[in-house]
């Protein structure tokens, strides 16, 4: 009697262990690990370097100052160069991006979901993520990633305003950051690859220091981005205004 | 009777004199006429093209406001439209359904922004018949992913029809899609707007744009003809007033009409400007369900400045008008003068036979109107020959003004009133011309007439 007790606890302890061990990791946690560790309680300022690269052309270079205020949802870029470019920002207030260009004085509606300038990144890769809010997974595996063990994940768009619907994420297993990622058409077309080597670390935040855009569709367009002089330290809030785009333009 | 008679006689006489004046009428006329044709033929080929090539002349467009806040632009149920379509009785050529964006064409790393517009090409008839085709066919848009691309566009493309092309878009809200079309043909550029659009299948575009089976973006309303476009669409927007949501037609007036700002943006072309325009109506208020906007191809093409265009040749037209009017009525006044000069004896005759002061007018003023009227007629005669010889100039399909031309060749317009009213004009102005030598004439004293002419 007592030896079939012993079985029956043994293989429940067995089959709990295998489910344990069997069971999917949590991925909404996962997601929402992703965007709390990449995005900041507090500001944020930072320059980047953007090299945009087309076959048969010039390189184009971009330096740009980008602010972020993620808990109120703002943000900033201003163009430092080329010349021709300088002084045009963006403006991401109350869900509105507005686009400044000193030129004409004047102030228009852009989207996160347009492309930055003519470079293959788009001005979402300079704002907060929302993983965790706007995708699900729909499937994983793990597998590695240079020496990386990461985390594949297909994600879905959660609604139809997400700017790819689809999109395959390389997590990396222990830190959770996204280190390489293709962004899919409704149509299921990869349309673009990014890769994020290197990530520096600023207080208990992470953000990549270096990304790789690549596009699939125009083969050889690339564009690469570097971040230079990362900073926490408090913004006024005037910064996120559209005097303060007008003002810095002049 | 006599009078007539008379004056019929003594133009005759001066056979010479005669035809030199009438032929100065009659080119007037002829000058006239060409224009005021060819402006008309403008106008009609013109509003005739833009209507098929846009699918409508009267357009309908659905804009839909989502929890989020975005603006979307679909009809997804168009009973009502049908509805208020059938119930105001227009003289209708056909109902078009169809749905565009602005996307980018890619060929082998080349890449070019176009705007596509999906069509029921069972329905497109009005479309076909005006769009030439340079290479391939219609028959061959069977094919649910073939795509019809404009000269330019293939030309910058480097591409052929029977290509695979990518095109990248955005969805009704906003998302990345790619599509694949096949070039089935190339289109002549109709010109004024380079590169007007692609035409694809309208279930495809609708795929493309995450729109559902049966739904699209734009009802396009064909009229029996160009005339009254604005009537019928007041009468429509009338009917639909009570039936749906609809947005306030003067408040797309030109003053604050967003087309204007859109076709800045889009290189001032129309059919761009049909698809991007209505997402920036509504202002900052909220609706549910689907508001409706109902706009026409006056409204569309005064934004590219072709109204203007008409009406700077005819503007020359009258000022054409004007001098040949002035030109003939120094002529006719100084040529009466001469032959009331050179007629003093004769009429110091017919005074002393008992001839009234005023049979003595209205003889000289009947002589300037047989000429005016004949010349005139000579002139619409011979402007309706050169008309005729010049609607068989082939220009060619492609030529770069063929927006303003039917099938490559120019058309000529002239209403009769118009016709009537040039008639009119000349005749009148001649008359006062020569009203003045006519009236001396009749004042003479035949005594002094009679000496004179000794």
């Amino acid at each position: 009697m007592i030896g079939t007790r012993r079985g029956a606890v043994a293989a429940l302890a067995l089959s709990l262990a295998t489910s344990i061990a069997w069971a999917d990791p949590d991925f909404p946690a996962m997601l929402k690990r992703v965007d709390d560790i990449t995005n900041f309680t507090s500001d944020f300022a930072a320059v980047y370097s953007m090299v945009s690269e087309r076959p048969g052309e010039e390189p184009k270079e971009f330096e740009a100052q980008v602010f972020r205020r993620d808990r109120d949802d703002k943000l900033v870029i201003l163009i430092l160069a080329p010349d021709s470019q300088k002084g045009q920002g963006y403006l991401e207030v109350d869900k509105n991006l507005w686009f400044y260009d000193p030129q004409s004085r004047l102030f228009s509606h852009a989207s996160l979901k347009d492309n930055f300038q003519s470079t293959d990144a788009m001005n979402s890769d300079f704002y907060r993520t929302t993983l965790a809010r706007d995708y699900e997974v729909k499937s994983w595996r793990e597998g590695n990633l240079g020496s990386n063990q990461v985390y594949i994940l297909d994600v879905k768009g959660r609604n139809n305003e997400v700017a790819f619907p689809n999109r395959r994420l390389w997590l990396h297993k222990e830190l959770g950051m996204i280190l390489k990622a293709e962004d899919y058409s409704l149509s299921m077309r990869l349309m673009r690859t990014a890769y994020y080597p290197n990530y520096v670390k600023i207080g208990d935040r992470y953000i990549a220091s270096r990304a790789l855009l690549v596009d699939e569709l125009n083969k050889g367009d690339k564009t690469q981005l570097t971040l230079k002089e990362p900073s926490t330290a408090a913004l006024p809030d005037s910064t996120f205004t559209k005097a303060y785009l007008e003002r810095v333009s002049r | 009777m006599q009078k007539f008679l008379i004056a019929f006689r003594n133009l005759n006489r001066q056979k010479k004199r005669s035809f030199l004046l009438g032929g100065a009428i009659a080119f007037g006329i002829l000058a006239i006429t060409m224009i005021n044709g060819l402006v008309g033929g403008f106008v009609e080929n013109l509003g005739e093209n833009y209507s098929r090539l846009l699918a409508g002349q009267i357009f309908i467009q659905g804009l839909e406001l989502t929890a989020s806040g975005r603006r979307v632009q679909a009809i997804r149920d168009d009973r009502a439209l049908v509805a208020a379509i059938d119930g105001a009785g227009l003289p209708l050529r056909g109902v078009l359904k169809s749905s565009g964006f602005l996307g980018t064409l890619m060929f082998h790393g080349v890449s070019a922004d176009q705007q596509i517009v999906g069509l029921d090409w069972a329905q497109s008839g009005p479309l076909t018949e005006r769009l030439s085709l340079k290479e391939g066919s219609f028959a061959a848009m069977r094919n649910p992913r073939g795509i019809v691309v404009s000269e330019k566009t293939a030309s910058k493309l480097n591409a052929r029809a029977g290509d695979g092309i990518l095109v990248r878009l955005k969805t009704l809200t906003g998302q990345e899609n790619v599509g694949e079309f096949e070039i089935v043909a190339i289109s002549y550029d109709p010109a004024l707007s380079e590169s007007f659009a692609a035409y694809a299948n309208l279930s495809y575009v609708n795929a493309l744009l995450d729109l559902g089976a049966g739904e699209y973006q734009t009802l396009g309303i064909l009229l029996g003809g160009t005339e009254g476009i604005d009537t019928a669409a007041q009468k429509l927007f009338d009917g639909l007033r009570g039936k749906v949501p609809v947005f306030d037609r003067e408040a797309s007036s030109r003053a604050k009409n967003p087309v204007r700002a859109m076709l800045q943006q889009h290189q001032q072309n129309p059919m761009a400007s049909m698809y991007q325009s209505l997402l920036k109506r509504g202002g900052d208020s909220a609706w549910s369900g689907t508001r409706y906007r109902l706009y026409t191809l006056n409204d569309l093409t005064s934004q590219v400045n072709l109204p203007q265009t008409v009406d700077a040749l005819k503007g020359l037209a009258s000022l054409v008008l004007l001098i040949v009017l002035v030109i003939v009525m120094v002529g006719v006044a100084n040529t009466f003068r001469v032959i009331i000069y050179e007629r003093t004896g004769e009429i110091g005759t017919m005074r002393a036979l008992g001839m009234k002061r005023s049979a003595v007018r209205d003889l000289i003023l009947l002589e300037a109107l047989f000429l005016s009227v004949g010349g005139a007629l000579a002139g619409l005669a011979a402007s309706a020959v050169l008309m005729g010889l010049l609607r068989l100039v082939d220009f060619g399909v492609g030529a770069a003004f063929s927006i303003l031309l039917k099938d490559g060749r120019l058309t000529f317009l002239l209403s009769a009133p118009e016709a009537l009213l040039s008639i009119a004009l000349v005749a009148a102005l001649t008359l006062l011309a020569v009203f003045f030598p006519a009236r001396r004439a009749a004042r003479l004293n035949p005594a002094d007439a009679l000496r004179v002419a000794r």
